[in-house]
């Protein structure tokens, strides 16, 4: 049908064709992954893993010492763990509920399609 | 993925840049992959035929390809530059459009207000619709028509109307036949080969070849994820049969004219 490279009417307007190469070179390209809310449930978990290990590590650490410095740099490790877990808890709630709310509206979408095919259906039988 | 652009690895003097292009792209649904490494280019101007049987991995390319799924491995190329991760909207904004299987309209908004939708690329209201009435009159006469009271042919005329006002330069079409009368069928092709005539380039994907065999330049193949051959649509019209009926295992053929 359309001989590649030939005049017009053969191939895609030219001006078009440079409107389209300007758009696409104006693209941000960001390289997202194939699944973002997975990876960031996985971030999540790794995260609060991470925190409580800290958290746990530091509680052992000021239990098995008598020196006060010590048990002071363990509450403040113990702090930061509690905060790296509690972050990595935000992340997780965040990514799960997007995945969930996202297979709840293509879930709606497809519902209410099908209502409305069921119902021009039943408007057609009646007829 | 850098932000840099990057050159096509199928870049080609002789046929110039493809306009859109996929290279050794793997991709599916969570852990399930549905394609096994797909390498497709299609040139400025080019109709590409995308055949197959059921759950070949067809409308997967076409995910891939408008950025509605983004590969696992591999990469979408447009004009030569990577596009990988896009989002679907931002690719749609650039002038890539598809037109889904099961015509993708709103059946409780009305004929006029589903063509509202086309307005996201900026273009005026009026412009959208005088565009989509020109093309296709009988939506005109129904434009204050619920969408889902129209008949499954002006539904999907309504679905090619919407993506044709956004002016694409790149147009992806699902299994327009699907659910259709032959004759429908015959009529809506006409309308692809009207526009196919004005130079866009078009990606199609269809299960059944007789009438997109008759209007395509290139076409290819597809089975279980891979893309087995690609070719002038006489020579592919030829290996069908055998890829239909899963005769024919052998390693994917590329035509040479590509």
């Amino acid at each position: 049908m359309n001989d590649e490279n030939t005049g017009a009417g053969g191939t895609m307007s030219s001006s078009r064709l440079a409107q389209f190469e300007a758009e696409v070179a104006k693209l941000k390209v960001t390289g997202g992954g194939a699944n973002p809310e997975r990876l960031g449930s996985r971030w999540g978990i790794g995260l609060t893993i991470v925190g409580f290990v800290v958290a746990v590590i530091a509680w052992f650490s000021a239990k098995d010492s008598a020196d006060v410095n010590t048990i002071l740099r363990s509450e403040i490790f113990a702090f930061i763990g509690v905060g790296i877990a509690v972050v990595g808890i935000v992340i997780w709630v965040r990514n799960s509920l997007t995945r969930y709310m996202r297979y709840w509206i293509i879930r709606l979408v497809y519902e209410q399609r099908e209502q409305t095919e069921q119902l021009i259906q039943a408007l057609r039988d009646n007829k | 993925m850098t932000s840099a652009v990057a050159a096509s690895p199928a870049r080609d003097a002789s046929s110039g840049v493809p306009v859109l292009q996929l290279a050794a792209v793997r991709a599916g649904y969570g852990r399930i992959d549905v394609l096994h490494g797909i390498d497709l280019d299609l040139r400025p101007g080019e109709v590409f035929a995308l055949l197959g049987p059921n759950g070949a991995g067809k409308s997967t390319t076409l995910a891939v390809s408008s950025g509605q799924i983004t590969p696992t491995s591999g990469g979408l190329f447009l004009c030569g530059r990577d596009v990988t991760g896009v989002s679907p909207d931002a690719l749609a904004r650039a002038g890539v459009c598809l037109i889904p299987e099961g015509r993708g309209i709103f059946p409780n908004l009305t004929v006029a207000e589903n063509l509202r939708m086309a307005t996201y690329t900026g273009r005026a209201y009026h412009h959208v619709l005088d565009l989509a009435f020109a093309q296709f009159p009988r939506l005109g006469e129904r434009r204050k028509q619920t969408a889902g009271t129209l008949s499954g042919g002006e539904q999907q005329m309504l679905s090619m109307a919407r993506a044709l006002a956004t002016e694409p330069a790149v147009l992806l079409i699902d299994e327009l036949s699907m659910g259709l009368a032959p004759i429908i069928v015959e009529e809506l092709y006409d309308h692809v080969r009207r526009i196919a005539a004005s130079g866009l380039s078009i990606l199609i994907v269809e299960q059944f070849a007789h009438e997109i065999l008759g209007l395509a330049d290139r076409a290819g193949i597809m089975l279980h994820g891979r893309l087995l051959h690609t070719g002038p649509p006489a020579s592919i019209a030829d290996e069908l049969a055998d890829a239909y009926l899963g005769a024919d295992h052998a390693a994917p053929r590329v035509d040479s004219s590509q």
